[in-house]
């Protein structure tokens, strides 16, 4: 990935230094930009060297040869020529980011980062200050590069790793500072329940409310836990807690009605998954979730909110269901023609997903 | 409850306390019962290399072999699993450790093992053992013993005088492959009993592997490997059988079978036949009366569980639960999705009713295999008995929220809606198989169940004070049995027959708990299409029902 972005400098050309060179280096240099022009690298590359043996101190030359080694992949034989160059003329930008490059493409993270910036390439910066394990100094850097040129895969990738990195350092920061908190005891009980560590997580969990019940999102995180455990009980319990703390929370609402329909409190459920509607309307989970809740008791709504997540949804798996619920509800009225049509449009989705 | 079970010492503080014993145990419906003179242990020796059979076995039958109205116990065995296990396998079957046995019980409740007397000790070295299916194949009045098999299957014919023979070459039934359940049913109503096997995999020890971590592998799902189709056979009526599992339809559909369970579910006469699925649909052949079945189980809507998943079907049982006379299809399966209930509704169809029925919040993360819908309690509603037990024995490695040992579900039935009942003080175990019957004829069913390395568990129910009435059906028409008949007590529907569950075959007598009724009234419709009503029929007796000769 590293060198990916920097295949980004061959789009620089060199800024020429003032050519201070003497006059056999320059006719070199001339002789070597030639070959470069005609994509011939190696005799560029021997025209380079004889311009910098020729005159060892001009800056210009050395950041040629440097490029040249650049575009050959070959950062290691660029670095000393380019810090040659640095030191004779700190102040240029191409230079200082030609040899930030090379540095960051040979591993030298910490060395490549004064030379980045001085160029101010925020992109490479933050690369090198990830690797450097300065990820909230990375995320900076990168994000800012990231709005220069938003679709570029390389830098959203490690946008994505140093939030990573940065959340870590976060959590190790909370954890060392303040083990007995609340926060602590949740950020454990995520990491035990992501190595499916089932019971310590949920300790941990239950520390934490313990801790501060009123903390927002603790009892869903724990529900949802209990919730993929098939513990629906528990789960209600949970979701319960969740939805007095935060009455105005759709994806709570939304995961006590599910958790009802699990436990067949269908009445109850199509309630709370009303009121999950009504606070964030059309989540194509929260109406199929409906749907079942209401299957039994009123078809025609459960019709309504299947279709409904026909509208939104369209060859998933969850309009997939949504099909197989609305074919069960008709056969159970006797329209059977009506069942026929979701079969097929249920049969043409999985065909479609390969199942 | 469990704890107290679990710490043996206060246990025997609170038996000689008789008043806190009863505290103690008021509410459980099953006491788990020495079977004395029973030693098997079930043998299915896993080893590292996780083959899948390992994990699969193993079957019980409650059969009464010589008719002295004492029901007798038959267990499957699985056999030695070298490491590495290379074909030709060999599965030691000659040594007695790993052979099948027969258990006559005696008139004080103890047991006699008169597995060679019977001779049944000649399992057949190349065979693993699985499942078991009993049934009346040649009407002679004494019920014969299907086992099933990794390897060949066996067909013992009961020879009336204690002894069994083994007929599998002149009957033609051997099958092959992975044989799992199995059970008898009189499919074109000929009166005499047809046989039905499922098949769960195209494997052998070579196409074998493991999943998960290299450093502890674990068994891998029936996905890593083909599927196979299942095998109908024909009764010809002369001690052979012709296999029509293509001509008939059924080897037209291949899937994972497990469990096997018969009912007429549309009432057209004719035996149907629902075979759970590990981990694909569920198949549902429909009997269309001129011998070839169509699978409707999908456009049914008896394929998929209530949120449109394939179910892991284990074990499977096809009795009428919520008493509106028409057969339901309860099936086990792995955790984290709630066992599936079809809720037949009358009109062909079905809908996966598990959760509006209360099995969302009973199975959480619990394994099940054998299962029976059996009115335990006497009420007049069957409840569900499951033996469970996950399939991998280092599960808890991989999740350690699951346990590989587990405690049996007992969910009586209240009027639709199942609530966890008290099974009683009780033990985990690698449960797999079970076969439910009145072992003691006291009008209470009992389970006997079957787990991984352990010997069989008895549970005796420890019964109450509703009434029962207990069926014995008398073909004459019809096959001796009655295997098809659907018999109503006081508006309570049951569809007569041995299979269900998992590798197991039950009772064949008919059970019906009564609560308060002291008069019970039956009907019954004989395969052979004749009905039969009987009127203010005394209750708590054991009823012996011969089919009339005509119409």
């Amino acid at each position: 990935m590293i060198q990916a972005l920097l295949f980004l400098h061959l789009f620089l050309q060199p800024q020429a230094e003032a050519s201070q060179a003497s006059a056999q280096a320059k006719v070199l240099l001339q002789s070597g930009i030639d070959a470069e022009n005609r994509h011939d690298l190696d005799h560029a590359l021997v025209e380079f060297r004889k311009a910098a043996e020729s005159d060892p101190s001009s800056p210009e030359v050395l950041l040629r040869l440097g490029d040249a080694y650049m575009k050959k992949h070959d950062a290691a034989e660029a670095i000393p020529p380019l810090k040659r160059a640095a030191e004779l003329s700190p102040d240029s930008v191409p230079i200082q980011q030609l040899l930030g490059y090379a540095l960051l493409a040979q591993g030298y993270a910490a060395e490549a980062i004064p030379h980045l910036e001085i160029a101010r390439d925020p992109g490479p910066l933050g690369i090198a200050q990830l690797e450097h394990d300065e990820p909230a100094k990375a995320m900076a850097n990168l994000q800012s590069a990231l709005e220069n040129d938003p679709d570029n895969p390389d830098l959203l990738f490690y946008v994505s790793r140093a939030a990573t990195a940065a959340g870590s350092q976060s959590t190790d920061k909370l954890l060392a500072a303040f083990p007995s908190s609340a926060r602590a005891h949740q950020t454990r009980g995520q990491s035990y329940y992501q190595m499916k560590m089932i019971p310590e997580a949920v300790k941990e969990y239950e520390q934490a409310i313990a801790i501060r019940h009123d903390l927002p999102g603790l009892h869903l995180e724990l529900g949802e836990i209990y919730a993929a455990r098939a513990e629906w009980l528990k789960a209600e319990e949970q979701f319960r807690a969740e939805t007095t703390l935060q009455p105005g929370s759709a994806e709570a609402a939304f995961r006590l009605g599910d958790a009802l329909v699990q436990e067949g409190k269908m009445k109850e459920a199509a309630d709370e998954l009303r009121r999950s509607d009504s606070l964030h309307p059309n989540m194509p989970e929260t109406l199929y979730a409906m749907g079942r809740a209401l299957a039994a008791a009123d078809p025609s709504a459960a019709e309504q909110a299947l279709n409904g997540v026909l509208k939104i949804e369209q060859n998933t798996s969850l309009a997939a269901q949504a099909d197989l619920l609305l074919a069960t509800i008709h056969r159970k009225q006797g329209k059977s023609e009506l069942a026929s049509r979701e079969m097929e449009d249920y049969r043409r989705i999985q065909e479609l997903r390969g199942q | 409850m469990r704890s107290g079970f679990r710490k043996p010492g206060i246990l025997l503080v609170l038996a000689v306390l008789p008043v806190f014993a009863q505290l103690v145990t008021r509410d459980s419906q099953f006491q788990l019962t020495p079977l004395h003179g029973v030693d098997f242990v079930l043998r299915n020796s896993p080893t590292p290399r996780k083959y899948l059979i390992e994990t699969m076995p193993g079957g019980v039958a409650l059969l009464d072999y010589n008719n002295d109205g004492l029901l007798d116990i038959f267990l499957v065995n699985a056999g030695h699993v070298r490491d590495p296990l290379r074909s030709p396998v060999h599965f030691e079957r000659d040594n007695p450790a790993y052979w099948n046995r027969l258990y006559r019980q005696n008139k004080d409740g103890t047991f006699t093992d008169v597995t060679v007397q019977a001779g049944l000790q000649h399992a057949g070295d190349t065979n693993y053992g699985m499942g078991v299916a009993v049934g009346d194949y040649d009407n002679d009045g004494f019920p014969d013993i299907y086992v099933t098999n990794f390897g060949k299957n066996i067909l013992y014919h009961n020879n009336g005088d204690g002894t069994f023979t083994d007929v599998t070459a002149k009957a033609g039934v051997a099958a092959g492959g992975w044989s799992v359940s199995a059970g008898f049913f009189d499919y074109d109503n000929d009166g005499k009993l047809d046989l039905f096997v499922t098949r769960y995999l195209d494997w052998t020890p070579e196409t074998s592997k493991t999943c998960g971590r290299i450093e502890d592998p674990m068994y891998c799902p029936p996905g890593e490997f083909g599927s196979t189709t299942n095998i109908l056979y024909h009764n010809r009526g002369d001690g052979t059988f012709e296999d029509v599992s293509v001509s008939s339809g059924i080897a037209a559909k291949k899937g994972h079978g497990l469990g096997i369970a018969f009912a007429d579910y549309d009432g057209d006469g004719f035996t149907d036949v629902f075979v759970a699925n590990d981990a694909t649909e569920q198949f549902l052949f429909h009997n269309n009366g001129n011998g070839k079945f169509s699978e409707v189980a999908l456009d049914s809507g008896a394929a998929l569980n209530n949120s449109g998943k394939m179910p892991s079907g284990m074990g499977v049982v096809f009795q009428d639960y919520d008493n509106d006379g028409l057969p339901d299809v309860l099936i086990t399966q792995l955790p984290h999705e709630p066992y599936v209930l079809f809720h037949n509704d009358g009109n062909k169809s079905f809908s996966a009713l598990e959760l509006e029925t209360g099995f969302g919040a009973l199975s959480g993360t619990s394994s099940g295999w054998g299962v029976g819908l059996e009115d335990f309690d006497n009420d007049g509603w069957k409840d569900a008995f499951i033996v469970q037990g996950h399939v991998f024995d280092n599960v808890h490695s991989y999740d350690n929220s699951l346990r590989y040992r587990d405690v049996p579900l007992l969910a009586l039935n209240n009027r639709g809606h199942f609530q966890r009942g008290n099974v009683g003080p009780t033990r985990a175990v690698a449960g797999r198989g079970a076969a439910f019957g009145d072992l003691n004829n006291d009008g209470w069913i009992d389970a006997v169940t079957t787990s991984l390395g352990d010997g069989p568990q008895f549970y005796l129910n420890r019964g109450g004070k509703s009434h029962w009435l207990t069926i014995t059906l008398r073909g004459m028409r019809s096959n001796r049995d009655g295997y098809g008949a659907r018999v109503q007590v006081n508006g309570q529907v049951r569809f007569a027959t041995a299979a269900g569950s998992y590798l197991s075959s039950s009772d064949k007598r008919l059970h019906f708990g009564l609560g308060d009724n002291k008069k019970a009234e039956i009907e019954i419709r004989w395969p052979s299409g004749i009905r039969q009503t009987l009127r203010d029929v005394p209750v708590d007796q054991f009823l012996t029902i011969k089919e009339p000769e005509r119409k």
